[in-house]
């Protein structure tokens, strides 16, 4: 039973590491710690502490000698390696080191200063220190995320697209003051004014949509009416069809996959736990990798949460029959067990029976931000559920999560926010032409919107938070990340290629992955491991994963 | 193959702050890895490495940013810059293209550098500088993600520059007040400073007026091997090896350097007298292997009766531009702002 202390990790970067000094400190875990980062490199997107810029560029320059005394096999190597994070440039620079088996520190590269018998560091830099005052431009990503980013990609709009969007932002500004009468009045405006409009294409399609979800608010109040009454089979079916009209739960299963089996590597009993199993349509591409993994497939354990299904089917149940015939025709030993809950909350750990010598992995595609109430300082779902997920000591956990801020307080900026979101899923979809998925897509992503705008309180579950949110969260929650490689890159970029239309791109942020439509990332794919709190069992602070 | 390939790193050390030679040295040694030998690029490694930022339609430091679709077919992006007046509490579609109010505005279009393969317009290094370019110009800035060598040769670059200085110049929110058109300058470093010049050619063929070009430290060459190259090949970040590599990746097949993409007024460059071409502003940074192409580009506007302002840096190297810890900086920045706003 693994012992967490909750106020020790967050707010101390050194960690718990008390034991033998031959350990390099971790690396920090949180994101105050970028005081140290030079501000400027931090400003073109990389991560360099102030202290270790000189080390940096020692390795650079030893690199640049390895480079230029053979310069095919370097090409060739670091080509053929997988490379991870490159804003951690000092993690980057190593790694490619360590390829060409050079220790990053030689001892070479000081000299002894014969007065003082110290070593001294050789290097000709000039030492003229920047002598700028902080230019507040040179704030990273992460920063930026948490200062309310607005991500816009806009097609050309005709007039009266722009006239509706318009109106739309004045309706729910009118929302938000609670001037309902006026609202109402602009929404007959819309109503009228989409009538006029094209909305095959274009916002006029998402705009459709978001009039019916201020509709919704203003008149049925916003415990959700009936949306989120749908049943569970009818979600199966928009799932289904969303999953085949575009490709953001195939990349996000692909990536989580790919991660999963990494992590799995020389472990013979292995456990997955599915916070969402709904058909299982992750699993059999799993099954197969690890059937075909060099020295054999591990017994696999896959625990399917979902909710109960009202007819006296145990759907979950039936899902584990087809993966285990799948498993069996492929030689890989499966048990499944499924867990009926209607809430991620009501689950409960021992509900998932994981064996302690068992590898665990957790995986949640889109599951997490439900689990956000309302009320985030009370000790809220997310806290209970991350907490027992660290309990399970996971080899790995995966987690996939719409790119979007949903979950601001203030009603016009949710608005907004989801406006530009949806408008640029929906112009993704454009690129679709199977029916009926294209349809059902839609709808899938229509009740995401409604929920996302005409929803408050419990009923609002659509409460989709940026990675950079995230990842503070996981990190506080006594996670730290695994990074994903430009090998998960570059696979998840050539399925993209052979599948699915041009525009979508494959974009790698800070160790995690995500897909988005041009320049504008709508997925986000991270891995996780829990740390663990014995000294002796406290991982090097290397983050990449064994190649 | 001219030039050696020996590096004397402790030259460039001495010129550039750390921070800025790390930043440099990591491009460096991440092109070198990406560039194969046969001429093909590792386009997925290049993506994975380059670091990238959203546009943020939320003002920052006084600019906010939003991207636009020009052309669907071929995926051209372009991302506009604009100065926040701080009146509007909230920003929608609408007032992403309200109507700029200033008598005069300039509208930058700006190329990114990257030699013609590298880089895009949400590269972080290329963001920032646009931000820049809006602040000290007080001018909306338009940043093309025009198509990259090698995958698509000359002319799509070119083509991409002529798209979107077609869409700019129609867009009725950018006229200025004063004679409701729009005030256009072409903009670019490196191989976006090639771009700009040929794009600029194109318009004075179409009639449509550009006010400026801004080019900085643009990317020229030649069949012959010059002096500075000769000189500089190795010692500052860049070797004709890999200046050659470029080229032969951007022009068509079985090109030379002499062909006019490469070599505007070489043996097979079109002679610009009596042509309209609009006044340029050239920036050659001293520690520059190619600035011998560059001056001759200098010395053949001169020669062809065009205005045009030489700001030769002697101490900077490639790149100086991306960071804001050098004197150069401030220099060439001053510079552009004046060379714009001398309009208005």
């Amino acid at each position: 039973m693994v012992l967490y202390d909750s106020t020790a990790l967050a707010g101390n970067s050194s960690g718990s590491s008390s034991s033998s000094s031959s350990k390099p400190p971790p690396p920090p875990l949180q994101p105050q710690q970028q005081q140290e980062i030079d501000g400027l490199l931090a400003g073109a997107g990389y991560k360099v502490r102030s202290s270790e810029l000189r080390k940096v560029a020692q390795r650079l320059e030893r690199l640049e000698t390895a480079m230029v005394n053979s310069p095919a096999d370097f090409s060739q190597l670091a080509s053929d390696t997988i490379h991870y994070n490159p804003s951690d440039l000092a993690s980057w620079v190593d790694s490619l080191l360590s390829e060409f088996a050079q220790p990053p520190t030689c001892p070479s590269e000081f000299v002894m200063d014969p007065v003082t018998n110290q070593t001294v560091v050789n290097d000709a830099w000039t030492t003229t220190e920047p002598n700028m005052p902080q230019v507040h431009q040179n704030i990273s990503y992460e920063q930026q995320s948490l200062n309310n980013q607005l991500t816009v990609v806009t097609a050309m709009e005709e007039d009266s697209g722009i006239r509706l969007v318009h109106m739309l932002m004045t309706c729910a500004e009118c929302i938000q003051r609670g001037d309902f009468s006026l609202a109402t009045s602009f929404l007959e405006d819309m109503q009228g004014l989409l009538t006029r409009v094209n909305t095959v294409c274009g916002i006029g399609k998402v705009a459709g949509h978001f009039i019916d979800a201020l509709g919704r608010r203003i008149f049925q109040g916003i415990g959700g009416g009936s949306i989120n009454g749908g049943s569970a089979y009818e979600n199966e079916i928009l799932y289904h069809h969303f999953y085949e009209a575009c490709p953001y739960l195939k990349f996000a299963h692909f990536t989580a996959n790919q991660a999963i089996l990494e992590a799995f590597d020389g472990h013979d009993c292995v456990h997955v736990v599915d916070f969402n199993l709904m058909h299982g349509l992750q699993w059999p591409a799993l099954i197969q990798a690890l059937a075909l993994r060099p020295g054999g497939p591990p017994l696999l354990r896959l625990t399917g949460i979902g909710p109960p299904s009202p007819d006296g089917r145990d759907s979950l149940r039936e899902i584990g029959l087809r993966l285990a015939e799948l498993a069996r025709s492929v030689n890989v030993r499966f048990a499944f067990r499924g867990v009926a809950a209607s809430r991620l909350e009501d689950v409960k750990p021992w509900m998932l029976e994981v064996n302690p010598k068992e590898s665990v992995a957790v995986n949640s595609i889109m599951q997490l931000h439900r689990l956000l109430g309302s009320e985030p300082n009370r000790n809220s779902p997310v806290e209970t559920v991350l907490s027992w997920i660290r309990s399970l000591n996971p080899k790995i956990m995966t987690v996939v999560e719409q790119e979007a801020n949903h979950n601001q307080p203030g009603f016009l900026d949710r608005f907004t926010e989801a406006l530009h979101y949806y408008s640029t899923m929906f112009d993704s979809l454009e690129a679709c032409t199977v029916q009926p998925d294209k349809a059902l897509a839609e709808i899938y992503i229509q009740r995401e919107i409604t929920n996302v705008v005409s929803c408050e309180g419990s009923a609002r579950v659509e409460r989709h938070e940026p990675l950079a949110r995230w990842r503070t969260r996981l990190s506080g929650a006594g996670f730290r990340p695994l990074h994903l490689g430009s090998n998960a890159y570059k696979q998840a970029s050539m399925l993209l290629t052979l599948f699915s239309a041009e525009g979508y791109s494959v974009e790698e942020n800070d160790g995690c992955l995500t897909l988005g439509w041009h320049s504008r990332p709508l997925i986000a794919a991270s891995a996780w491991q829990a740390l663990s709190d014995a000294p002796a069992e406290f991982p090097a602070p290397d983050t990449h994963r064994p190649s | 193959m001219a030039g050696s390939n020996e590096i004397n790193l402790n030259e460039c050390k001495m010129v550039v702050p750390l921070n800025t030679w790390v930043l440099i040295s990591n491009f460096k040694l991440a092109y070198n890895i990406l560039r194969r030998p046969d001429g093909t690029f590792n386009r997925h490694l290049a993506e994975f490495l380059d670091r990238k930022v959203p546009a943020n339609a939320n003002p920052v430091d006084g600019v906010f940013s939003f991207d636009v679709l020009i052309d669907r077919g071929t995926g051209l992006l372009i991302r506009i810059y604009r100065p926040a007046t701080g009146e509007e509490p909230q920003l929608n579609i609408v007032d992403l293209e309200k109507p700029v109010t200033a008598e005069v505005v300039p509208v930058i279009i700006f190329f990114h550098g990257g030699s013609f393969a590298h880089s895009s317009a949400n590269s972080t290094i290329y963001d920032y500088l646009c931000r820049i370019l809006v602040g000290t110009c007080k001018a909306v800035v338009v940043s093309v993600n025009y198509r990259r060598a090698p995958e698509n040769r000359y002319p799509c670059a070119y083509d991409d520059g002529w798209t979107v200085l077609k869409w700019v110049n129609s867009r009725s929110w950018l006229q200025s007040r004063k004679d409701s058109k729009v005030h256009i300058y072409l903009a670019g470093d490196s191989s976006g400073g090639n771009i700009a010049h040929h794009v600029a050619l194109k318009a004075v063929e179409s009639g449509i007026g550009i006010m400026g070009n801004i080019l900085l430290n643009p990317m020229f060459g030649g069949q012959e091997r010059t002096e500075s190259e000769k000189r500089l090949d190795g010692k500052y970040f860049v070797t004709l090896r890999d200046r050659d590599w470029y080229w032969r990746a951007f022009l068509p097949e079985g090109s030379d350097r002499d062909h006019p993409a490469c070599n505007p007024f070489g043996p097979n460059g079109i002679s610009l007298e009596g042509v309209k071409f609009p006044k340029s502003l050239v920036v050659v940074a001293g520690f520059d292997l190619v600035q011998d192409w560059q001056l001759a580009y200098v010395e053949g506007l001169k020669k062809a009766g065009q205005e045009v302002k030489l700001l030769y840096m002697e101490q900077a190297t490639i790149g100086f531009y991306l960071l804001p810890n050098n004197d150069h900086f401030h220099v060439v920045m001053d510079e552009i702002s004046n060379f714009v706003r001398s309009d208005c």
